[in-house]
């Protein structure tokens, strides 16, 4: 393990007997992590077997650094530790003692094995539940995606599930808050009664989302006699990190837990609490440290520099409207730069990032470009800025869809004219589309005029006529090259009908044997390839779960329909390991908790960056365990939120960060409209008090 | 692309290696995706695969003490499935020592990098001997020469001698207290048990050295494969990006097993990670 020189704080941590529990404050880049992973050295070279320690963080994400860890080769020689989230670790425990628990928690087929929902197969699912409802009139009242309503009442379950109350109460929590109109009261109702009959749909078919899976560990597994002998005979040892970005029902676990550990390390971030909205609960996590004898302050940063730390501290209060005197030093922390229309600031940006890399000499890895949302059209016009300028480049949106991929739109295209038996509607620019991506070196015109000329969209499930059918001036136009080609793809998809697949198996086949041979669209692409994968396994776990025989019409108009995005979360890792320009939203920064050098923050001027999502099903705050029963949510409420989440965010981003922020307004945003949203006023704040004290001077 | 300091070696990639150098680099090295068919027909190699991670689950609940009973439940939702469940009833095992761990990892420094194994059990008596099963699902038995020269055979006793001291009250164990099974759900009454010897120790020492040797060296350049290697192309999900072919070749003509060694850091899905969909 690399051997890193620690600050006597670290080492009191690092150094001491496996014995007892103590509790780690501190803000973030204080050292709190790199103290935990001296301390596993410390616990692995002392002789403990490493599969008796577990390593507990809230997400995926802020586990790098143990995994990094775990990797170095020399690392004492024997077993492992296990690095999980509690979800994993659940999961875990229920494919393993799913005989024993699954009847007694309701499950109508205990001895099939248990079917675990992704965020995908979950929604199909609340579809079936949902539609006939609407249909019957529910939720005519609100205009809403259906997508985001599915979504919305499978998050209201889980919040149920993450504070550690009925599913059943959802409606009465939720309306015992609202002081809006009536109608709304109805509203809570119906979603109520979608999420009772979804939990019972689940029970019936051994179908575990994620609500149903932590509540069949917490409420069957965790009380389990044999699952607490196994958990606790084979963990003596832990650490958990991050502890405020987890949710109360695994503090409550955690703390009944503890006192069986010899030893247990507990890291809670002082400014954290990022992701409350999906039930972190800050208070709850800082009351498991009462449960450990020893407590350690950390301070300072190993990453924010001073002027930062001054710069936060003023935002800080700037945002929550106190007073203060900024310091002129923060100038050297911060640059604000205001452009009129959105594209000249997206050329703007791309020529800085140009300067730091090129003239100063910067590693693009650590520059990140951050915004509350990225929308694909930022996205796109940043990336093909930076590629342009030879700067590499790297975008993460964990929700970001497939069907949005140009490689996917051409997959799912041709499993459209692949299966006509499915009666899918297929359009001219679809087939266009299809056709630049699938043919190597295929131009939109002779794209154009092949789609025109062989295609009927009157007649779909003729498919691709035959271009030796042609006249032979439009078989000149479109060239011979393409036309043996476009010959070829035709046989292909001919011999496929005769034996079809389940289309994760078409998309595998079409990609192996046609899209990636030579001369064709994919060959040696490896971007094409990473889309495929991606959507390969999206078709894969949704087959498996639905287990119908139609999946792949299924699974095709559910994506048409907008129920589904095939998404696929992308490997966090591959993020960390890229020396490239992140462009991420700011939460999703975060959470991958990898500080940069210069940070860019666009539209400054968004409300977005201030407000939460609209979400007229659920409410994080109201579905949380501080929101005292039957109290109502007012204006007053949300603002103070929205207020105390933008300080917060703020502070993170500058822990994150050990150079300086460049903030980025418009005058008129992506849509055209004109924003002064609280953190650019906080600037300006900022900004006007700088200006004084200069003149002052 | 050098050999990254913490790169983990395991009989999976160590096995691609020997196979094909050029698959190494491209699965272990570059990681990259390539999602054509691998074999065929599909659909009856992912039941079978399916099968053999249940059949996995169900014997490491069964030496984890979860009632027979119960299991047999869960072993009746498959005819397959039921036919190797009670074919392991059938033979107990007995004859294995008291201390058994299923799915137990392994990992030590070895040639300046980490060398790792999953075993699906470990039996142990400490002081006196250790014995490796590995459960194969695979349709048919894998010959015995064939057994001999994978490297699941000579690492997986190699690295318990090495790195399994922590199973023997402290003390590494001695090569010949080791020795490995292999039992086939496809002939259950025919095991295959290789014992180990100090000698074989040395030789496997020198072998897995010898590769990580050679793979260190050439991972900076493109790896090549070599003419006998060929015929593994049908079987292999890069064979259009190395421009060796069009249709995968037929499942039966590989090992069919099922591994389940995966990526240290492949852990579950994860649905924090998700946030609300924007359409």
């Amino acid at each position: 393990m690399e051997v890193i020189p620690l600050s006597p704080l670290q080492r009191s941590v690092a150094n001491r007997e496996p014995i007892g529990r103590l509790f780690v404050e501190g803000p973030a880049g204080s050292g709190k992590t790199t103290a935990a992973i001296a301390w596993l050295d410390q616990l692995l070279r002392s002789g403990i077997p490493a599969d008796q320690v577990l390593i507990l963080t809230p997400q995926r994400t802020l586990a790098q650094p143990y995994y990094q860890a775990v990797h170095q080769p020399d690392l004492p020689a024997g077993s492992l530790p296990t690095i999980q989230t509690l979800n994993g670790l659940a999961q875990r425990m229920v494919l393993l003692f799913w005989p024993i628990v699954a009847r007694e928690a309701g499950f109508a087929r205990p001895a099939q094995a248990p079917v675990f929902l992704t965020a995908e197969t979950a929604q199909f699912y609340m579809a079936q539940v949902v539609q006939p409802l609407k249909e019957e009139g529910y939720f005519r009242d609100i205009t809403i995606d259906d997508n985001r309503l599915y979504s919305q009442i499978l998050d209201n379950l889980n919040k149920a599930a993450f504070v550690g109350f009925d599913h059943t109460e959802l409606a009465e929590r939720l309306k015992a808050s609202w002081v809006g109109k009536p109608a709304q009261l109805q509203i809570y109702d119906q979603a109520q009664d979608c999420a009772n009959r979804f939990r019972a749909f689940c029970l019936e078919n051994n179908l575990l989302d994620f609500s149903l899976q932590m509540e069949l560990f917490s409420r069957h597994l965790w009380p389990s006699f044999l699952v607490q002998t196994y958990l606790k005979r084979t963990y003596q040892h832990l650490i958990y990190d991050n502890i405020e970005e987890d949710v109360p029902a695994v503090h409550d676990i955690l703390r009944e837990w503890l006192p069986s550990f010899q030893s247990a390390l507990l890291i809670a971030d002082s400014d954290g609490g990022y992701r409350a909205f999906l039930g972190a609960d800050v208070e709850s996590a800082a009351s498991l440290a009462q449960t450990c004898e020893q407590h350690i302050q950390f301070t300072g940063s190993y990453v924010e520099n001073e002027k930062l730390s001054m710069l936060s501290a003023y935002l800080t209060d700037a945002l929550l409207r106190r007073a203060y005197q900024p310091s002129p030093a923060v100038e050297q922390a911060h640059q604000i730069h205001f452009e009129r229309f959105y594209p000249t600031m997206v050329d703007w940006i791309g020529a800085s990032i140009e300067t730091l890399v090129r003239a100063d000499g910067l590693q693009a890895g650590h520059i990140a470009v951050l915004a509350p949302f990225v929308s694909d059209s930022l996205r796109f016009s940043l990336m093909s800025n930076l590629e342009n300028r030879g700067i590499p480049v790297r975008s993460h949106r964990p929700s970001r869809s497939l069907r949005d991929e140009p490689a996917a739109r051409c997959l799912l295209t041709l499993a459209k004219l692949a299966h006509p038996q499915w009666e899918l509607p297929l359009n001219r620019q679809e087939i266009r589309q299809m056709l630049m991506l699938a043919i190597g070196n295929l131009d939109l015109v002779r794209a154009d005029l092949s789609a025109q000329t062989l295609f009927s969209p009157r007649k779909p499930k003729d498919g691709l006529a035959s271009f030796d059918l042609l006249v032979p001036a439009m078989q000149e136009r479109i060239t011979h090259r393409v036309g043996e080609k476009l010959e070829i793809l035709r046989a292909w998809l001919r011999d496929y009908q005769a034996e079809p697949q389940p289309l994760d198996g078409f998309l595998a086949r079409i990609f192996g044997e046609l899209l990636t041979q030579p001369g064709f669209g994919f060959a040696k692409d490896l971007e094409a390839a990473a889309v495929t994968a991606r959507l390969v396994e999206s078709v894969q776990k949704f087959r498996r779960v639905t287990s119908n025989e139609d999946a792949g019409k299924l699974y095709l108009e559910m994506i048409a329909g907008g129920v589904i995005a095939a998404q696929s979360p992308q490997a966090w890792e591959e993020i960390g390991r890229t020396d490239a320009v992140l462009i991420s939203p700011a939460h999703t920064f975060l959470m991958v908790n990898r500080p940069v050098q210069v940070q860019f923050w666009l539209d400054a001027g968004s409300l977005n960056w201030w407000q939460r999502l609209m979400q007229p099903l659920t409410h994080p705050h109201v579905l949380s365990r501080r929101w005292p029963e039957g109290r109502k949510w007012t204006d007053a409420d949300e603002y103070a939120a929205n207020q105390e989440s933008l300080a917060r965010l703020v502070r993170g981003l500058l822990r994150r960060c050990s150079g300086r922020v460049v903030v980025c307004s418009v005058t008129l945003n992506e849509r055209g409209d004109e924003e002064h949203g609280p953190l650019l006023q906080a600037f300006q704040s900022l900004r006007r008090r700088l200006n004084l004290t200069e003149e002052a001077a | 692309m050098p050999l990254p300091s913490d790169f983990v070696f395991s009989q999976h990639n160590l096995q691609d290696y020997l196979d094909c150098p050029r698959r190494f680099q491209l699965r272990h090295l570059e990681r990259m995706a390539w999602p054509a068919v691998q074999s065929e027909p599909i659909l009856e190699q992912e039941r079978h695969m399916q099968l053999g991670e249940q059949f996995h689950r169900l014997v490491q609940q069964h030496q984890l003490g979860l009632p027979v009973e119960i299991l047999e439940e869960s072993a009746g939702s498959d005819p397959n499935l039921q036919t190797w469940w009670q074919a392991y009833l059938r033979h107990p095992q007995t004859e294995l020592p008291p201390l058994r761990k299923p799915e137990f990892t392994l990992a030590a420094q070895f040639a300046g990098f980490r060398l790792l194994a999953k075993y699906d059990l470990l039996a142990v008596d400490p002081g006196k001997r250790a014995v490796i099963v590995d459960w194969k699902t695979n349709r048919r038995r894998t010959p015995t020469a064939r057994l001999r020269e994978r490297v699941q055979t000579r690492l997986y006793p190699f690295l318990l001698a090495l790195a399994g001291a922590q199973l023997n009250g402290g003390e590494a164990w001695q090569p010949d207290q080791i020795e490995m099974i292999y039992w086939f759900t496809a002939e259950p009454d025919n095991p295959q048990v290789f014992p180990y010897s100090e000698k074989q120790y040395r030789s496997d020492e020198k072998l897995l050295r010898a590769w990580i040797d050679a793979i260190v060296r050439s991972a900076d350049q493109p790896m090549l494969m070599t003419a006998d290697q060929e015929h593994q192309c049908p079987l292999c999900n890069y064979r259009s990006f190395c421009e060796r072919g069009q249709r995968a070749g037929a499942w039966e003509d590989g090992d069919g097993d099922v591994t389940d060694e995966g990526d240290l850091s492949s852990i579950d899905f994860d649905f924090h990670e998700i946030e609300e969909i924007e359409f």
